[in-house]
């Protein structure tokens, strides 16, 4: 018994070993931070950095957020400007935070926020560190995570109502809920030199997006593996 | 490693870690290891370890446990989703199997949907040849020009099994699958008959979406970025246990249960591998094949003991695109257009080989002449009777790939040759139809031939690229992998390019799909009649 309800301390507090302060430098394990719950640790008034025409804040934590912006836990393929942005701001290169300052997380088991019940998916150790680095790409990089994250999309956006595990992939119904149909989108990419050079018509058969666009990665066209001269182009593709 | 006998059952070796131990096992002496019953795999394995002949050293070849417990069991594991693959998925799930095909590549099809789609069988369920008057065919003699082609090495009883299945694999595929052919039948080099079934579409997809659909229909699934980095046994005596793969930075291993089935290919882009059987395929040479052509799974069934052969004959494709050893649409005319009179010359506009002969000679006579590219010059009577779609003609233009004149000497002008000489080499080429010989390079001529009198004409460039291996994994008429001593590895069977022999050391165009499809529906058939572990 003891054992258990000591394990959501040990992983509490080995994640406060790998806080972050603003500017990027990790905490050494020794000297445990505060965990800082409030905004108010870093913001004196909460309302200066509220998009304009926002109502003004009253709370100085992230239910003050939620009981407008409710959380959503069905995973809708489409923007969300409050939620994209809040992560955005506070995983970027202006500030790195640790994830739970506004929730709690219980390794393998839950990923909720602060005070609420309901549960994002069960992320493991291992995923928590999968996390934060893809969060460091979707924030700011020239790959299709952070293309998305401009457009105010974030990782539910695409991979649905639960936190992925390592090795998902995201499947071609889901991206062409936003950017399909297919056939509207092989008429769109159609060259106009030869027709039937169509990425999204390959005679290779019907292929996952992923082949060629990696969210987290350099995307590349699979058809210049063979056709080394065709004049392809993708973005997100490696510098 | 030494060996002292102690008493029948007991032997004291020095191990790996060159300490003495004594290890209790069955009679092991001198005459069971030479009678094979005992191999070194034995005394490998005591400590729990999976079968590896051989220990270099390398990454590959490193010392693996042989696994506990399985991550995951499968009835029939398939290793490969091209057409031997899917046919033996396809005949594995028929009998009853759970069958799953392992495609490490994040698309299928391997070579197959990009291969030329032309399958070569005695006959078909339209009786196309005798309906087109195109001549007699037989088994016999698809067996025979085979063979002869393969300079006779190729194992007999294999190409006997092919030449018999191939006009059933391709009725299985047009009845069960929906696949649909050309109203053609050309006759390929190296082949004395019109038997080239060719694919509605021009390429192999018009084969592999078919096979697919039987597959997957029938409840084989296709897994794709799954790749095989092992295949586990525990000795030289019992039957293949199962894989490891590796699944994006995951490995796991999956028991089988009833059989695995080799359908890998070749190995034309390793380059390393191909040049160790053959050093002059440089990586100068371009390479028709897809990039995923390589040959770990030949190795990881060399290390549990199967036996390979005839791995030097490594076929180029003498009329791939010259650029990039592209096989694409445009270079199957050289090779189809033969049998209705098509030529080749090179830049100086003369011929240089009887345009009948076998792939391995028109490869080679290009190589020796050098001046890359050489040409295949046709004209559109000779489009008419491949019963090529006129889009496909159209698209060929306007890549460049054909060029296309209303006369010779418009023709020659266009592609940079001397008029005169190319003039002259159609005449005498149209003389040598009429008259029904070819004095310069003894071309079998058959009154199919066209002789290019009318136009339009087209001319499209080609230059050999390393395109098939002849060599690889033994097996039996029933399709299993056979050991160094010649004896089945229990529940192990290999089909297509990863086989070696039934093409003997230069294969015939069309004959790749017969046997992958012949010999794939022969795995699987007896993968899933293999009794369950």
């Amino acid at each position: 018994m003891k054992r258990i309800s000591l394990f959501p301390a040990l992983a509490f507090g080995s994640l406060l070993c790998l806080l972050y302060v603003p500017g990027g430098k990790v905490v050494d394990a020794a000297k445990p931070m505060k965990v800082l719950r409030s905004c108010k640790d870093c913001h004196t008034d909460i309302n200066t950095v509220m998009p304009k025409g926002h109502p003004a804040v009253s709370g100085v934590d992230i239910i003050a957020c939620i009981s407008c912006h409710v959380p959503d836990y069905s995973g809708k393929a489409e923007s969300n400007a409050y939620a994209a942005r809040l992560h955005s701001a506070h995983e970027g290169p202006k500030a790195r935070l640790e994830c739970l300052i506004c929730h709690n997380w219980i390794p393998g088991k839950s990923f909720t926020v602060f005070q609420q019940k309901a549960s994002f998916g069960a992320p493991s150790n291992e995923d928590m560190e999968l996390f934060k680095k893809i969060f460091t790409s979707w924030v700011e990089s020239s790959y299709i995570d952070s293309l998305h994250s401009r457009k105010n999309i974030s990782c539910s956006g695409c991979h649905g109502e639960s936190l992925p595990k390592e090795g998902e992939t995201v499947e071609n119904d889901r991206c062409l809920l936003c950017h399909g149909p297919l056939d509207k989108l092989q008429t769109k990419t159609t060259p106009k030199d030869f027709p039937d050079r169509n990425p999204h018509k390959s005679h290779l058969g019907d292929i996952a997006c992923t082949v060629c666009h990696h969210a987290h990665g350099a995307s590349k066209v699979y058809c210049l593996e063979c056709h080394k001269t065709f004049k392809m182009k993708i973005q997100g593709e490696a510098k | 490693m030494s060996t002292r006998q102690k008493d029948e059952n007991e032997v004291k070796i020095r191990g790996a870690e060159n300490r003495f131990k004594t290890i209790k096992t069955s009679p092991v002496s001198r005459r069971t290891i030479l009678k094979g019953g005992v191999g070194l795999g034995v005394l490998a394995s005591m400590g729990g370890l999976a079968l590896n002949l051989s220990r270099p050293g390398s990454a590959e070849a490193a010392l693996r446990k042989l696994p506990k417990k399985w991550d995951e069991t499968i009835d029939v594991v398939i290793i490969g989703s091209g057409f031997a693959g899917l046919a033996a998925a396809a005949e594995a799930a028929g009998g009853g199997a759970k069958v799953v095909i392992l495609e490490k590549m994040p698309t299928y099809g391997g070579n197959s949907i990009i291969s030329g789609g032309a399958i070569c069988a005695w006959d078909d369920k339209f009786h196309l040849r005798q309906k087109l008057n195109l001549g007699d065919d037989s088994p016999k003699r698809h067996m025979e020009d085979t063979i002869k082609g393969g300079d006779f090495y190729n194992i007999p009883e294999l190409v006997e099994v092919m030449v018999n299945g191939a006009p059933d694999a391709l009725n299985w595929m047009i009845d069960e699958g929906g696949a649909r052919i050309r109203e053609t039948l050309p006759r390929m080099g190296g082949h004395t008959a019109y038997r080239t079934h060719m694919a509605i579409e021009g390429v192999g997809r018009g084969y592999t979406e078919p096979l697919k659909k039987i597959a997957e229909s029938r409840g084989a699934k296709i897994r794709l970025n799954t790749q095989v980095t092992w295949i586990c046994r525990k000795d030289t005596d019992g039957p293949v246990l199962g894989v490891e793969v590796l699944t994006g930075k995951k490995k796991r291993n999956i028991g089988i249960r009833r059989a695995l089935v080799l359908a890998s290919g070749g190995f034309s882009k390793d380059v390393k591998m191909r040049m160790a059987y053959n050093p002059s395929l440089v990586p100068e040479f371009n390479c028709t094949n897809q990039p995923g052509a390589t040959g770990e799974i030949i190795r990881y069934a060399q290390a549990i003991g199967a036996d390979a052969l005839h791995l030097a004959f490594i076929q180029l494709y003498p009329f791939a695109e010259p650029e990039n050893g592209i096989l694409d649409t445009p270079a199957v005319y050289p090779y189809t257009g033969t049998g209705y009179g098509l030529i080749y010359v090179n830049k100086l506009g003369k011929r240089f080989v009887s345009e009948l002969e076998r792939r391995d000679v028109c490869s080679f006579a290009q190589i020796k002449m050098g001046m890359k590219p050489t040409y295949s010059i046709f004209n559109e009577k000779m489009i008419q009777k491949l019963a090529a779609p006129k889009a496909e003609i159209e698209s060929a233009i306007a890549k460049g790939r054909f060029v296309k004149a209303d006369s010779i000497a418009e023709l020659a002008g266009k592609i940079g040759m001397n008029v005169d000489v190319l003039q002259e080499t159609i005449s005498k080429h149209n003389k040598y139809i009429e008259e029904g010989k070819d004095p310069e390079f003894n071309k079998p001529i058959s009154k199919h031939m066209i002789p290019m009198t009318e136009g339009p004409f087209y001319a499209v460039a080609q230059w050999p690229a390393v395109h098939h291996c002849q060599g690889g994994l033994r097996i039996n008429t029933e399709a299993q992998v056979i050991d160094i001593w010649s004896k089945a590895i229990p529940r192990l069977y290999a089909v297509g390019e990863v086989v070696g022999g039934v093409h003997g050391s230069n294969r015939l165009g069309g004959n790749a799909i017969a046997d992958c499809i012949v010999f794939g529906r022969i795995a699987g058939t007896n993968a899933a009649k293999e009794k369950p572990l």
